[in-house]
């Protein structure tokens, strides 16, 4: 007895040493636990800080300083009715019969005759648009009270930057109550603008929302198409090897690159198209397909070759394998690929600035072919101006920006979530 | 070469005919000019360690190893006088006269229905929706789960347990009412009861289609087979009918694997 219980302690999980190893390696256990939590906070420390940064500096962004000026048009001379104000001329009738000096008076009779210097000589459109949208407007008999856009040295004095008297100004005007910021929802449907205070990011976003359907109409198909022909029906030879490591190395060229080969190429072809969508999203395409060619075939051959030998022996042919049974299967692992490459393409810059989207460009694109902007590259234009009321306008950009990514990732997420199943 | 029983003749109700066929992997040679013929009279089942050839040979019956880039298959295999190995042979169409289950049950992650409907479907037998039904009601209850699964046929049938999973693969196979089907050792993924259930499954089908089994337990062709053929490094050592394989076996090597010296 005693003999057998000394052979269960010379074993050699038995030994105090090996205790001791046993404790050591639980430590490293918790050490390497402490560390990986340690960079999930790292990681999301700094995304709440950049988001947060981003949110609290992009609310000024949202808003302008306006001044209030009512109008009274009956009294202005100002004439028209329903039907002229509806006319595509209305505006140039309007400008032709002074609108201008109209505005201009009633906002020295409102604001004295420095605080109307600080409304820009734009504002009248304001009132012009105002007008066409609603021609009920001339005939009112109370004031009309418009709120028109500052002059961003106004709009810098109301922040408390700028010449002192400007902020004098600034302050009476604000203790009047004729000067405040306000949201500005404009923002969000005009377009670019040499004053920070008239610009908007509607131009933009419609370049970007235009340029990513061409991408995505682009890659997506061809991309999935190579992936199922390589996968699926290509012979295993050195050609598709070759073709293979082309892909993967496309997947690593520098965006730039593709710029410049849209430059060359595209441009070379559309010359006229200088700064189009159409142009950007193919140069764009070029760049997301091999992103989507690789995850495209990662997400085919996950599919279980059980499911293909089960197909094919039911009597499929391999066109219906792949149709019925693999891109069904594939399709959330392929969308996720597309997710990465869509939202690598929405944020790139540089090949944008070689094909001309750094263009100023102050009207949306009315179609593929119109020139535009997309809104990383109008990020980094406003980034660029000396104006103070950019850098607010910047971040208001850039929450654009992040809200578009949200919501064609929630897109795509929704869509892979759908066609996913389990086997 | 083969050993071949006496009692076994030139069987004119042959459904397939299998003649010197070889399989290569490029320069090996997986299976050596075996030749076999297969009825719908009886049962055969292919025997024989693991590696000895006999899931390759199976695969030659429906051409699924044209999947594999590297096989080559030599010598002829008729199906009713026609070649299925020259090049005109229409696979697609084989597939269909000619039917298989899986070692592994490989249910579409689709509904129990779609799977069932899938191979009608792609064939174009059935024109409307009721006669579909009416395929999916037949072969359900020929592979003996209609009962178990009527009231759930919009399930996935990849939420069926594995033995149930397996007799949907062998309901998917005769939706297409083929000529043969080939098993490719359907239980051995199986529980006990499961795999008796198939087997009773292979006795009732028998007949109506011809049914080739390969299976690694002897016990298992012994019961539901009535012809094996012993396999052993590619090459067919003894073909004859399963009581004499069993009982008295010609050959040493034969002796030895079903006594259980090796294998």
């Amino acid at each position: 007895m005693n003999n057998a219980a000394a052979i269960e302690t010379t074993r050699p999980t038995r030994t105090p040493e090996f205790e001791k190893r046993l404790k050591k390696r639980y430590a490293r256990e918790r050490s390497f636990k402490l560390m990986g939590q340690g960079a999930i906070l790292f990681s999301v420390a700094v995304l709440v800080f950049l988001l947060g940064n981003m949110l609290y500096n992009g609310i000024g962004g949202f808003q302008r300083a306006e001044l209030e000026v009512p109008i009274d048009f009956p009294e202005s001379g100002l004439t028209g009715d329903e039907v002229s104000l509806s006319a595509p001329s209305a505006v140039q009738v309007l400008e032709m019969q002074g609108m201008a000096e109209v505005v201009h008076f009633y906002a020295e009779e409102a604001l004295s005759s420095e605080g109307a210097e600080q409304i820009s000589d734009q504002a009248w459109r304001d009132v012009a648009a105002a007008l066409t949208a609603d021609p009920s407007l001339i005939e009112s008999a109370e004031p009309v009270i418009f709120h028109l856009p500052a002059s961003s040295d106004l709009a810098s004095g109301l922040a408390g930057e700028g010449s002192p008297e400007m902020q004098a100004l600034a302050a009476d005007l604000k203790a009047k109550g004729k000067l405040a910021e306000n949201w500005d929802w404009g923002f969000l449907s005009r377009s670019d603008a040499t004053s920070p205070q008239a610009v908007g990011i509607w131009g933009a976003l419609k370049g970007s929302i235009f340029t990513m359907l061409v991408t995505l109409a682009l890659a997506f198909p061809v991309g999935m198409l190579a992936a199922l022909y390589l996968e699926e029906y290509a012979p295993k030879n050195r050609w598709t090897d070759l073709i293979e490591v082309s892909i993967n190395n496309l997947a690593a060229v520098p965006s730039i690159i593709f710029g410049l080969l849209g430059l060359a190429v595209f441009l070379w072809i559309f010359p006229n198209l200088r700064s189009a969508p159409l142009i950007g999203g193919m140069t764009l395409a070029l760049m997301t397909m091999p992103v989507i060619v690789i995850s495209g075939r990662n997400a085919i051959k996950t599919v279980p070759p059980s499911i293909r030998d089960g197909a094919l022996a039911v009597g499929a042919s391999p066109v219906q394998v792949v149709f019925h049974h693999v891109l069904p299967l594939a399709l959330p692992g392929m969308l996720t690929g597309t997710i990465i490459g869509m939202a690598r393409a929405l944020g790139e810059t540089a090949p944008l600035l070689l094909i001309g989207m750094r263009a100023f460009v102050a009207t949306p694109p009315a179609d593929l072919t119109s020139p535009t902007t997309v809104l990383p590259v109008q990020i980094f234009l406003w980034s660029d101006e000396i104006d103070r009321g950019f850098v607010e306008r910047t971040s208001a950009a850039i929450v654009v920006l992040l809200l578009f990514l949200l919501v064609m990732n929630s897109v795509a997420i929704y869509l892979r979530n759908k066609f996913e199943k389990t086997w | 070469m083969t050993r071949i029983h006496d009692s076994i003749k030139d069987d004119a109700s042959a459904k397939m005919k299998a003649r010197d066929v070889s399989v290569y992997y490029g320069s090996k040679k997986a299976i050596d000019e075996v030749s076999i013929d297969i009825s719908p009279d009886y049962v055969t089942a292919f025997i024989g360690p693991s590696g000895c050839g006999k899931s390759t040979y199976l695969r030659c019956f429906n051409r699924m190893n044209d999947t594999i880039p590297v096989a080559r298959v030599t010598g002829s295999i008729e199906l009713e006088g026609e070649n299925i190995l020259d090049d005109t042979m229409d696979v697609v169409q084989l597939r269909a006269r000619v039917g298989m289950v899986f070692q592994k049950p490989n249910p579409f992650p689709k509904s129990i229905y779609e799977n069932i409907a899938y191979g009608p479907k792609i064939h174009g037998l059935a024109e409307k929706k009721a006669d579909l039904d009416a395929i999916v009601e037949k072969s359900l209850t020929r592979a003996g789960l209609w009962d178990e699964v009527k009231d759930r046929l919009d399930d996935s049938g990849t939420a069926l347990s594995g033995g149930q999973q397996q007799r949907l693969c062998i309901a998917r196979a005769i939706a297409v009412d083929p000529e043969v089907i080939l098993m490719d050792e359907p239980a051995s993924a199986l529980d006990p009861i499961a795999t008796a259930k198939i087997e009773e499954l292979i006795d009732e089908l028998s007949g109506r289609y011809a049914i080739v089994i390969v299976t690694h337990s002897m016990q298992q062709a012994a019961r539901v087979s009535q012809r094996t053929a012993f396999f052993h490094l590619g090459k067919m050592v003894e073909y004859g009918p399963t009581s004499d394989i069993f009982t008295n076996p010609i050959e040493e090597r034969t002796k030895d694997y079903i006594t259980g010296r090796y294998g």
